[in-house]
């Protein structure tokens, strides 16, 4: 081979990025933090130069197994993008401009202590909020510094996703069951499409399929997942309750049911009997909209088809008024078939890690987390109006969070320490801006430099899940310490390097937080160690870890046997599982719910508002997950941006044929709260008289419909996927684009250079 | 021996995964127009409540007998030794869309400076004994790439254990 021959082979080995010593490009191991932790994959990454050049699938993780979503695969410009914030930041023009001026760290961590003790010696340390959006990562840390700090208000973005369905699980169970996928004869998707949500899971869904597992699909959408079930139930948004009521009744009234299992580990079942009596399909359907038929064939297929698992969604089913009594009547159909910690039906798994059940270890996270008790503490955001969410979560409800600013009631909030703030994900998203507006201090900690960020008086730049280390593990029974894979980008830092820094500077008596008072622990190092207490029940230490940056199979994983209920019972009040709920008993006079999973329709709907109704005809359904976005992550990267150019909301044909409105034409979302105009995608994945809106757009943010009080009082979740709407066509052109965030980027960006 | 793709329609989810992984092993640029190698469409037929959804991810089929190699006339585009995958050298490419003509799949694109391209399969990829880009990374599988007998082997084979599960 001659001199060129070899120079052409080189390049074209360059140009298709082929790892290699001549090519000088290296593979180098990460984990992809864009979406949940249930999800993040393992990462391939190629570097040359220190620069992060092609991503894959990571083959050795088994939880993805090489393969990555449209998002995963678009982490080069995730973690390259301009509106990636490179220094610090001190706000210099009014709240909400964009004018700030780039600052040392040790200016701006002295800073946010100086504040922070302000505040905390001359109002108490409640007076403080601190918050985590995304990534989950640093929650724990977070939530150790809020309470050692000696504020109870620590909230995070799951005030909005999750947590409802989990409130909803332990209401009636005490604890979470998840669907074992792999012997289920019969899969009961409930609004979930883990084919854009969880795509991990979308080869051995369709693997199940081949070996003839039968599914049925719940959803208000004709979803790719729902296109393929052997049942679809298509139901009305907001009325999964009804739904789940009349498959109770079929499998109750045809004797369907685990009688063994319902008289000895149930409380109210006789209450429920008598309740779902009202639910015949018939008026299931009339309240649906699913065919009578077609609940039944359900309800017959569920309750036969042993074992049958149950998949539920994060937020859909949350995202409504009666949010939690809707789930719990769903989640009432997995004991009463008894497929309830069964293989094959739904599991119960030791808790590892970050939303993480089933990896085979389990770890001191939430000793960690919560070093007080909450009655050593001032009460919660959000804990006199959803006192059942006090009871059984964690955390601040952060719903509550605007109402408490305005009118100090029980006590004023002056300051926000905030990791990821997104004023998007809250109801009347510009309500929540106006209120935080009136905080004393406030403080964000971001990758980017969004319009939340705008608001606070100091920036932190945190750097993305390739340039930091974080623990992740996977019910594959497999576990990895990620190691930075490139040097951070200008002077950000992880989350977790902030927290420490924050805990060292306000010297807080914690050797977990603050190893060496007065000292000099690098954080990297003060993270290692607090790794290192957290894993000790497993086993596992970080150096172990640190030998396998891909990941290690856990060794010796934790057994979990069948039926764990027969010898423990039930981690509920009467030690059963409840179809009647004690605790639900105990708050219904205050918040009038009832005990039983009563339906109610949503607030704003046909049913309960007729005059409203009246002016806005549309079931607005907001958030459905699009196969290139999640929330507002990956709006900015041109890859996916190109996928769905402009905001645009879902719109079934027949009823854009009778307002006279094109594919593509402009159309006005209204509710009284807001108007937001978008395009219209005419498509038959809606049903009629449904319009789906994605949230999280900056220039057509669908949360500027809602009232930030439209919420469910059992959970404080808002009800983002029913609420009333009007849908006319545009005829002005579209609207420009406002002022972006790019300025505040290029703010940070020119002082790094 | 000649490559393929092959796409289970069955198993497409419309991600885009395969659409993003093309661009970020290729160094797309995105813009306004559908200059994307790899394109996924959305195929709806019937009405509620009878609607049904199919989803398909398209990019350069190299033909055997490639319509659009036979309708250039520089040159420029070509079968690559070894691969014989249906590759395009741009510095020939004069940019006169005869390929556009002739592709009876609608896959040549035009970027800014006006040459022809598309997919090469990914082939110096292929050379090294991995995958095409859009292949590792979908999710669901559905996309897969091998000589074509291969491929209709192995989807015989699926076919082959369902009739004998359902029996």
């Amino acid at each position: 081979m001659g001199e060129k021959d070899r120079m052409d082979e080189l390049e074209r080995r360059l140009r298709a990025k082929i790892p290699g010593q001549d090519t000088g490009i290296e593979v180098r191991k990460s984990i992809c933090a864009i979406c949940d932790p249930t999800t993040q994959c393992g990462l391939d990454l190629s570097v040359r130069d220190g620069r992060i050049i092609k991503v894959e699938g990571s083959q050795e993780n088994p939880h993805n197994a090489g393969t990555l979503c449209s998002k995963g695969a678009a982490t080069r410009q995730y973690v390259y993008h301009e509106d990636r914030l490179r220094t610090p930041l001190k706000r210099i023009g009014p709240r909400g401009s964009g004018e700030f001026a780039a600052i040392s760290w040790d200016e701006a961590l002295d800073t946010v202590v100086a504040n922070l003790r302000r505040l905390g010696a001359e109002s108490g340390p409640e007076s403080v909020v601190f918050y985590v959006g995304y990534p989950k990562q640093p929650r724990p840390f977070v939530q150790r510094l809020a309470l050692q700090f000696g504020s109870p208000n620590f909230c995070t973005e799951s005030s909005t996703c999750f947590t409802a369905t989990a409130m909803a699980f332990k209401l009636v169970y005490g604890q979470m069951a998840g669907p074992d996928l792999a012997r289920a004869r019969c899969l009961l998707v409930w609004s979930a499409n883990p084919f854009y949500s969880n795509t991990t899971a979308a080869r051995h869904l369709f693997d199940a399929i081949d070996r003839g597992m039968k599914l049925i699909a719940v959803d208000p959408r004709l979803t790719p997942l729902a296109s393929r079930a052997d049942i679809h139930l298509q139901l009305k948004p907001g009325t999964d309750g009804a739904l789940a009521l009349g498959m109770a009744h079929v499998i109750i009234a045809e004797d369907l049911y685990d009688r063994e299992f319902v008289a000895a580990h149930t409380h109210g079942f006789a209450e429920f009997r008598d309740y779902v009596a009202g639910f015949d399909p018939a008026r299931a359907a009339q309240i649906t909209g699913v065919p009578a038929e077609k609940i039944r064939a359900a309800a017959r297929l569920y309750a036969t088809a042993k074992p049958a698992a149950l998949m539920p969604s994060a937020a859909p089913v949350g995202h409504n008024t009666n949010g939690v009594q809707n789930y719990r009547a769903v989640f009432s159909l997995i004991g009463l078939t008894g497929n309830f910690d069964v293989s094959g039906g739904n599991m119960v798994a030791p808790f590892s890690w970050l939303e993480i059940s089933g990896a085979g270890f389990t770890t001191r996270q939430h000793e960690f987390e919560m070093p007080k008790g909450w009655a050593d503490l001032p009460p919660r955001v959000g804990a006199a109006r959803f006192p059942v969410w006090a009871e059984l979560v964690d955390q601040a409800q952060a719903m509550d969070l605007p109402r408490q600013i305005r009118s100090a009631d029980p006590y004023p909030l002056r300051g926000l320490m905030a990791f990821g703030l997104n004023h998007r994900m809250f109801p009347g998203s510009a309500g929540f801006l106006e209120a935080i507006r009136d905080l004393e201090f406030i403080c964000d900690v971001d990758l980017f430099a969004t319009d939340s960020a705008r608001y606070a008086d100091i920036v932190l730049p945190a750097c993305s899940s390739v340039e930091r280390s974080e623990l992740r593990c996977y019910p594959e029974k497999y576990v990895a310490l990620s190691q930075p894979a490139i040097a951070p980008l200008g002077e950000s830092r992880s989350d977790t390097d902030i927290v420490f820094e924050l805990a060292r500077r306000l010297e807080l008596d914690d050797p977990l937080l603050n190893p060496s008072p007065g000292g000099v622990v690098e954080p990297d190092a003060a993270f290692e160690a607090a790794m290192d207490w957290i894993l000790e029940p497993s086993g596992m230490t970080v150096a172990q870890l640190k030998q396998h940056p891909g990941g290690m199979p856990v060794a010796d994983p934790l057994p979990n046997p069948e039926r764990k209920y027969r010898a423990a019972g039930f981690p509920t009040p009467t030690g059963k599982m409840e179809f009647a709920s004690s605790l639900l008993a105990k708050h219904g006079a205050v918040l009038t719910i009832d005990a039983l999973p009563t339906y109610r329709p949503p607030r704003h709907s046909l049913e309960a508002s007729p005059g409203l109704a009246a002016d806005y005809p549309f079931i607005l359904n907001t958030g459905s997950r699009l196969p290139m976005f999640v929330h507002s992550r990956t709006y900015r990267l041109a890859w996916t941006r190109s996928l769905r150019p402009r905001p645009a909301a879902d719109l079934n044909p027949a009823d854009a044929a009778r307002l006279g409105i094109r594919h593509g034409d402009e159309i006005e979302l209204a509710t009284p709260s807001g108007a937001i105009r978008v395009l219209a995608n005419l498509t038959e994945l809606g049903q009629p008289g449904v319009v789906h809106m994605y949230h999280g757009h900056a220039e057509a943010d669908v949360n500027l419909l809602f009232d930030p009080d439209y919420l469910d009082p059992i959970s404080g979740f808002p009800g983002f996927k029913a609420l009333l709407c009007s849908v006319r066509r545009v005829e002005r052109p579209p609207l420009e684009e406002g002022p972006r965030d790019a300025d505040l980027a290029r703010a940070s960006g020119e002082a790094d250079r | 021996m000649s490559h393929s793709f092959h796409l289970d329609v069955d198993r497409c989810t419309g991600c885009f995964a395969c659409a993003v992984a093309c661009m970020d092993q290729n160094d797309l640029e995105t813009g306004d127009e559908p200059t994307a190698w790899r394109q996924v469409f959305t195929v709806e037929t019937g009405t509620f409540p009878d609607a049904h959804l199919r989803y398909v991810s398209l990019a350069c089929m190299h033909c055997e007998d490639a319509p659009c190699l036979l309708a250039c006339p520089t040159g420029a585009i070509h079968r690559e030794a070894g691969t014989q995958v249906v590759g395009i050298d741009a510095d020939l490419c004069i940019g006169c869309h005869s390929c556009s003509i002739a592709c009876p799949f609608g896959v040549p694109r035009f970027g800014a400076d006006g040459k022809m391209q598309k997919c090469d399969l990914c082939s110096e990829r292929l050379t090294y004994g991995l995958e095409p880009a859009c292949v590792r990374v979908c999710p669901t599988r559905a996309l897969r790439q091998g000589s074509p007998n291969e491929l209709s082997q192995s989807v015989e084979r699926r076919v082959a254990e369902r009739l004998a599960g359902e029996s």
